[in-house]
């Protein structure tokens, strides 16, 4: 069965270049995240990605995640269809994450499926994530949630640099169910073959009062480098 | 051709954004968009004051039962959302004293943001006051004047004070409906608190009531703070049982109802927590949907609502807890049946209800 997901953990460090240029088909990005939540305090981490593109269709990837003081390991894999829809580029992707917050001794599993529409401009995100954790030798899998994300840049995707907004329910390690996630990102293309990438974040706790109840802020930086 | 569609789509998604923003920053009754993004007050704001103008621990909510007292019960109920007729949470009251209940829990929105229907709660615990003052509570009599004196004292528990002061055993947690519309100060004007607990002591043994604040669907900072510091761990008593209440729910009775609004962590490190306490039941509301689970040695209860709207015919809207012992209890349904009556019905039978928020 055909697995439809959207690139939703990828979607920044991409922009722009979500698709085979018909040349590169392997891009691996290393990058580095610090900042603060309310139950783990500050935290940095590791986080190493790597896409390897089949053709201009299918690509897979895979990444690690390290948050040292916040003791959360994480891995995934994913797979990613590409279709061109006159000036709509579509991506559908399914994906497997596994977290283990070795704080509170629990694993967390999530599936997810989704499917992301991107203009030059802007992308949105919509999908569904499935999560189930264990901890203390109990097992809950949530029912079915909603994954939603939207992201617009300041200039085109092609363009060499770029500034974004962003406003979703994951990231690269998580998905949330209501909780959101504001984002600021940029990247700057200074060679064909690297790019510097960054993103701001700030998970507000809650549904209620989002200036209001801080859950989690984070800064993150990073390189991408492609090849054939 | 091609530009004059581009600036149509351009537009339609202008007058998108415009008509989302419009409604966010307009006003409804039942709940305030705007306070999706900025809120009146925060979980941190409330819990600072109800520290600062109350203390989490009011010594006078403790209870001490009579040695011959070996059980006891109390009520919880959910997501009364009063509005004109405050009859379901009146019925509740009374259904709890009629079976001689110790005291009753509400798991937040317990009216529907308005000044007037906080009047009108206010009205009904006031009515309410009386009818249990008059069951439980013996006045003080002067032994030299033979006098009977401004001074109470509750038959079952010996907690004293006087009448202003008397505290009836009704314990809410704040609720999201409870907070928007500037709902805080109207909750904390009858209430004071949303962080506390109190102890009923059987015998040698103690059983810790927890109330937290989630109304913003999370701890908050300041709150997980002062749990990390041991705010309930006070004296380390002997502690048999521990309750706990709150409005935001744990896990989702299914995909049609709201998830639960605490971030991943946080759900892990309240989960954490509860097994920590040995927590006996977690009550939580919100949903307005049965969920009845047991997840690491606790028995998490996610209430229905008890409101007109939800149930127009009533049902067993709210549980009766008889505590017997050690992590013994029985949980039963309790039925609410009465029907929404109108204004003009309410000031027949004697209730003071309004509709006008100046009368607050």
């Amino acid at each position: 069965m055909l697995l439809f997901a959207a690139s939703t953990a990828l979607a920044q460090y991409y922009s722009g270049e979500h698709t085979f240029d018909g040349e590169n088909k392997n891009e691996v990005s290393a990058s580095l995240t610090t900042g603060k939540n309310i139950i783990a305090g500050p935290c940095i981490g590791n986080t190493l990605h790597f896409k390897h593109y089949l053709n201009s269709h299918w690509s897979i990837d895979g990444g690690a995640n390290l948050r040292y003081t916040k003791q959360l390991y994480s891995f995934k894999a994913k797979g990613e269809y590409h279709l061109k829809i006159k000036s709509f580029h579509m991506f559908a992707s399914a994906e497997y994450l596994f977290n283990h917050y070795h704080m509170f001794n629990t694993n967390e599993n999530v599936g997810n499926m989704s499917v992301r529409f991107e203009r030059g401009y802007w992308d949105i995100t919509l999908g569904g994530s499935l999560i189930g954790y264990n901890m203390m030798g109990d097992h809950y899998t949530e029912p079915i949630t909603l994954t939603f994300g939207a992201h617009a840049t300041l200039r085109p995707r092609t363009n060499k640099w770029n500034l974004g907004l962003l406003f979703r329910n994951y990231d690269d390690f998580y998905y949330e169910n209501w909780n959101i996630n504001w984002g600021l990102d940029f990247y700057w293309r200074f060679n064909p073959k690297f790019k510097l990438f960054g993103e701001f974040n700030i998970r507000p706790a809650g549904s209620m009062s989002q200036l209001a109840s801080k859950y989690e802020t984070t800064g993150k930086i990073g390189v991408i480098y492609r090849w054939k | 051709m091609e530009i004059i569609m581009k600036k149509s789509i351009s537009y339609s998604l202008i007058i998108g954004v415009l008509a989302i923003t419009s409604a966010m920053f307009s006003s409804c009754e039942k709940v305030s968009p705007q306070g999706v993004l900025m809120g009146n007050t925060s979980v941190d704001d409330r819990v600072k004051q109800s520290l600062t103008n109350y203390s989490y621990i009011d010594v006078s909510m403790d209870k001490t039962l009579a040695d011959t007292v070996k059980e006891y019960s109390f009520l919880v109920g959910s997501d009364s959302h009063i509005t004109i007729d405050p009859g379901r949470l009146s019925e509740m009251l009374e259904v709890g004293m009629a079976h001689d209940d110790l005291f009753y829990c509400h798991l937040g929105d317990l009216a529907d943001t308005k000044a007037e229907y906080y009047y009108n709660t206010g009205m009904a615990l006031e009515w309410f006051k009386e009818k249990w003052m008059e069951k439980y509570a013996t006045p003080v009599t002067d032994e030299a004047t033979g006098e009977e004196m401004n001074y109470y004292i509750d038959k079952r528990t010996g907690a004293a004070d006087t009448w202003q002061n008397f505290r009836v055993p009704f314990y809410p947690v704040v609720g999201n409906h409870d907070i928007t519309h500037n709902g805080w100060a109207l909750f904390c004007n009858l209430f004071k608190t949303s962080f506390y607990e109190f102890t009923v002591k059987v015998g040698n043994a103690f059983d810790r009531f927890i109330f937290l604040d989630s109304a913003n669907g999370t701890l908050g900072n300041f709150q997980i703070e002062e749990i990390d510091n041991g705010v309930f761990q006070r004296d380390k008593k002997d502690i048999r049982n521990t309750f706990v209440f709150t409005h935001t729910n744990i896990f989702r009775p299914s995909y049609t109802e709201f998830a639960s609004t605490y971030c991943r962590e946080e759900l892990y490190y309240l989960l954490d927590k509860l097994a920590d306490w040995k927590t006996t039941i977690m009550f939580c509301g919100h949903v307005h949907a049965w969920d009845d689970r047991m997840f690491g040695g606790v028995r998490h209860i996610t209430m229905p609502s008890m409101n007109f709207v939800d149930h127009p015919n009533g049902g067993d809207l709210i549980v009766r807890v008889t505590v017997k012992g050690d992590h013994e209890c029985d949980v039963q349904p309790v039925g609410l049946y009465c029907k929404e009556r109108s204004k003009e019905e309410l000031n027949q039978l004697g209730y003071k209800t309004t509709t006008n928020s100046n009368d607050y």
